[in-house]
């Protein structure tokens, strides 16, 4: 799916099944390339049983922008995951040191960036958007603020995408 | 071969670093920068053969940088890869017009990064001979 140049075309929410669609084949793509981890669908009650058990989690949240349209993917992974993704990605051996946290967290913010970036490329591929540093922080437990979310299990273990757009598709009918 | 990364991630310069030592090209140096305004001065201090640079990156963006070079006839023959997670259809011919060599879409994997450096580096000692 993809949306046209025009200033007035919305991104479709996470709610439709092929944006849905497209943010899973972002968050396997990223796994799968640059991560060498597998990812698969999840569902809610698999979810919440595996997210029960899981002490810490991080969630790392990328704005992006383009004209009047802007929002946010935000990823959500136990601690656990993201230091073996560390590894996977940077080619540590188990013997080295343990990374720091400001690593750590650079790590997850650049997860978050490329999904985020490889959604926004399947839904909207003619547009060109900014995207911003990502922030990471620490969580007890995955936020869901009520809307539809993405999940997924990447090597097994519960992953969390959320979309949030700032703007009302309604009031983009007519170009500013 | 003198070699400059751009990107604001740490995770990502060293992963790119990692993938440019296994890969089998002749490299004496690899340079670092975090935005475009850091990558420039680095340009202006260093003779860099190959660029390798993120889009997004806040101060000042690839692709402002990029603009930059390409007004400036001293860098010419710099060889310019992307590596963005920016697709768009806009980004890419853009990139084109500013003489950009590759454009690398993260995610990629080590091993298209590797075929990369190798084909540039096949590429400038074939001119040079």
């Amino acid at each position: 799916m993809s949306s046209t140049n025009s200033p007035t075309m919305s991104l479709p929410k996470l709610s439709d099944p092929d944006t849905a669609s497209a943010m899973f084949e972002a968050v396997r793509s990223v796994a799968e390339n640059s991560f060498f981890a597998v990812a698969e669908p999840g569902d809610e009650r698999a979810f919440a049983a595996q997210a029960a058990q899981v002490p810490a989690w991080l969630v790392a949240t990328v704005r992006f922008e383009q004209g009047p349209l802007n929002g946010s993917v935000a990823c959500t992974m136990p601690l656990t995951l993201a230091r073996n993704l560390f590894d996977a990605f940077a080619g540590r051996d188990p013997s080295d040191p343990e990374p720091g946290q400001e690593l750590v967290h650079d790590l997850v913010g650049e997860f978050s960036n490329m999904v985020c970036g490889a959604w926004l490329t399947r839904v909207a591929s003619t547009r060109t958007f900014t995207l911003h540093r990502p922030s990471v922080a620490p969580t007890l437990a995955p936020r869901q603020n009520g809307g539809p979310r993405l999940l997924a299990v990447i090597d097994d273990v519960p992953v969390a995408v959320e979309v949030h757009l700032t703007a009302d598709p309604q009031s983009e009918t007519s170009p500013a | 071969m003198r070699i400059l990364i751009v990107d604001d991630s740490a995770m990502m310069r060293a992963m790119i670093k990692r993938v440019i030592k296994l890969a089998d090209v002749p490299v004496d140096d690899i340079l670092e920068a975090t935005n475009g305004a850091e990558g420039l001065e680095l340009l202006k201090q260093h003779d860099v053969h190959l660029l390798l640079t993120d889009i997004n990156m806040p101060v000042m963006n690839g692709a402002d940088m990029l603009r930059e070079i390409a007004l400036n006839d001293r860098w010419r023959n710099l060889n310019r890869v992307i590596i963005s997670t920016d697709g768009s259809t806009v980004r890419r011919e853009e990139a084109e017009q500013l003489d950009v060599r590759c454009y690398l879409e993260k995610p990629f994997s080590p091993e298209v990064l590797r075929d990369v450096l190798n084909q540039l580096a096949d590429n400038e000692f074939a001119e040079t001979e």
